[in-house]
């Protein structure tokens, strides 16, 4: 198992490294310091995220409302920030917003024993018809303490303060994965449920605390996305949670749970983010990015899972109760 | 018998819920209840989910999704209306239909011989049906042709053709289900999939079935759409798949394989689409809406919950299986 999940990471990294060289020689003004930070910017907000979406996913879970909630946390941020308040006091607040709503999830899910994609479904509905109730279409005008984070906050004058970030986030969730207990218990859970419960893991409990730790990190992206312009409307975040997801797929963690692990998770952001630029650059016209991505999707876990098969055969009930 | 008997009673609440909200909302507004009203608007709104809807039940029953219906739509009538515009509107329909089903071999073949859990394959194929749909139309609209408008706007004695359609491939998919044995394999599959392949029922075969049906459905569904709107854009399949999810769900069919019934589908898409086209004349905003939808599925779930309890307890007690413990584990 452990082996198998290395060398997924291990090609998914080749096929960064390919990729890079061959901007390199096709793509002119690729590596330029202006085109790799804006990169580097929107792969910090999906990888933070992916981080919690991942840590769902150990669990077998998963979590489809996560658009609509980043864009509930999002307009709140605008309505808070509007008053003034400086980027300390929108970070908490983000984070917290973000912790209760995906805490009201896992409580749903667990409490009512309804499966993660059916629950968080539903919750996506409300987040999303509740928004546009509390302001019309989008609130504007906002003050530059609102916008600080994407404007002034660089590191040297060109590091952009998301990744900063990122950075932080990634490595604590790094030493966090690696020597935590809690962690341990996410892959039990996903592995085998029942197993886990009777060796002792309050598996309910364990579950809504890995909600509302996701919930901190969208509520962190929330504030990176909302905070990118004077500007903040209803649908900032719609359909950003099918990017996260994707991002951890392709990482190579399963969404039966139970395996796939952080640093699959890094390059997989890092892919989806690098697409739409790559594109742009090759001369390509954008309107394909979508496609290559899917494609790029498509092919690793095509020939991820066609390598798990050999090894594998007699088990055909992989695709049993994984959905 | 158990089953058979809980099943009958879920159907009844659906039922029962629907002639509430149904009277409900002919109370409070009169102007809801004119026939012209009903069928023009509240029906003719929700043909294409509530087509999808009924392949879908099938996919969730086999323990699968399938998250990229909306995409295959609106890429199959988008292919068929290009193919239209140069080569007539014979070919653009039969364009439309065969991208439909390459579509769905496409998600069969992934899932069924790689072994692709079918929510990962259909996530990364809802990207490419998105991205091919896009790139292909550079992000322009396409616009309708006589063939697929005939298909949006013909009235057959005054009712619309695509009610027709819904009513014959309902009553097929509710004759497929039930009344078959091929239905029979399809609930076994998603009670135990080893097991049923164990038992003799090709399982790879089964799958390719489905989710071939499900392209085809979702094309014929793309031509009416293109027909209604007159003009389809690459991205207005995105909250469809979701909406169609909802309704099979909403339909008493269990996410985790093994249980559901094509009638609660239909009477789901009943409910959805009362309530859309309800709430509407009630002047109540559309996000309001959205809000009641999602709270009359998480009724629904909760409803599901409750009255499943005590039957999912005596199962477990009776059978400690794998597929118990693999679907608890979801």
């Amino acid at each position: 198992m452990k082996k198998k999940n290395l060398s997924t990471e291990f090609y998914l990294f080749l096929f960064l490294l390919v990729v890079s060289v061959f901007l390199a020689v096709f793509a002119k003004g690729f590596y330029t310091v202006n085109n790799l930070m804006s990169i580097l910017n929107s792969f910090s907000y999906i990888l933070i995220s992916a981080i919690g979406m991942n840590l769902i996913m150990l669990t077998g879970n998963i979590d489809v409302s996560t658009g609509a909630l980043i864009s509930v946390v999002a307009l709140a941020l605008a309505a808070i920030g509007k008053l003034g308040v400086p980027f300390a006091g929108l970070i908490l607040a983000g984070m917290l917003m973000g912790a209760v709503l995906s805490t009201l999830n896992g409580l749903f899910i667990t409490g009512m024993r309804i499966p993660a994609i059916v629950a968080t479904l539903a919750t996506t509905q409300i987040f999303q018809g509740i928004l546009p109730l509390t302001c019309e279409g989008s609130i504007y005008d906002l003050p530059a303490s609102f916008t600080w984070l994407s404007f002034e906050a660089k590191l040297f004058g060109f590091i952009p303060g998301s990744l900063i970030i990122c950075v932080i986030v990634t490595a604590f969730f790094l030493v966090f994965a690696r020597y935590s207990r809690f962690v341990k218990k996410l892959y039990a859970i996903g592995n085998n449920r029942e197993g886990a419960r009777l060796c002792g893991i309050q598996v309910d409990k364990t579950v809504v605390i890995c909600y509302a730790i996701a919930g901190l990190l969208f509520g962190i992206t929330a504030v990176i996305v909302a905070t990118a312009s004077q500007r903040c409307t209803t649908t900032m975040g719609s359909g950003m949670e099918m990017t996260f997801i994707a991002a951890v797929v392709l990482g190579g963690t399963s969404p039966a749970g139970g395996s796939g692990n952080l640093s699959g998770t890094i390059i997989g952001a890092l892919i989806l983010a690098m697409v739409a630029p790559a594109i742009t650059y090759l001369g390509i016209s954008s309107n394909w990015s979508d496609a290559v991505k899917g494609a790029i999707i498509l092919i690793s876990v095509v020939v991820s899972g066609a390598r798990y098969l050999k090894r594998k055969r007699v088990i055909a009930g992989a695709a049993g109760g994984e959905a | 018998m158990k089953m058979k008997k809980f099943k009958f009673t879920y159907n009844t609440a659906l039922f029962l819920l629907w002639i509430v909200i149904f009277a409900f909302i002919g109370i409070k507004a009169p102007g809801f209840l004119k026939s012209k009203y009903l069928i023009n608007v509240m029906l003719k709104n929700i043909v294409e989910k509530g087509m999808v809807a009924l392949p879908m039940t099938l996919i969730i029953i086999t323990a699968g999704i399938d998250l990229s219906v909306g995409n295959i739509m609106v890429l199959s009538c988008m292919l068929g209306a290009m193919a239209a515009g140069s080569m007539g509107g014979a070919v653009g329909v039969v364009v439309t239909l065969v991208v439909g089903v390459v579509c769905g071999v496409l998600n069969g073949l992934v899932i069924s011989r790689v072994k692709i859990t079918p929510m990962v394959t259909t996530l990364a194929t809802m990207y490419l049906y998105l991205g091919l749909a896009r790139g292909i139309s550079e992000g322009n609209s396409l616009y309708s042709y006589p063939a697929s408008g005939f298909m949006g706007t013909q009235n057959i004695l005054g009712i619309p053709l695509q009610i027709y359609l819904l009513i014959i491939l309902a009553v097929i998919f509710i004759y497929l289900l039930h009344s078959t044995a091929w239905g029979r394999k399809i609930y076994a599959m998603g009670l135990n999939p080893n097991a049923a392949e164990y038992a003799g029922i090709d399982t790879n075969k089964l799958t390719m079935q489905i989710y071939i049906l499900a392209g085809l459905v979702c094309a014929v569904a793309g031509l009416i759409f293109l027909g209604r709107f007159t003009s389809v854009k690459y991205d207005a399949g995105t909250n469809f798949n979701l909406n169609v999810i909802t309704i099979v769900v909403l339909g008493g069919t269990s996410i985790n394989g093994g249980i559901g019934d094509m009638r609660g589908t239909v009477l789901a898409t009943l409910i959805i689409a009362t309530l859309n086209s309800g709430l509407t004349v009630l002047n109540i905003p559309i996000d309001v809406q959205t809000i009641v939808q999602g709270v009359v599925l998480m009724l629904a779930l909760i409803a599901y919950a409750v009255v499943n309890k005590k039957n999912r307890q005596k199962r477990i007690l009776k059978v400690e299986d794998p597929a118990d413990g693999a679907k608890a584990s979801v």
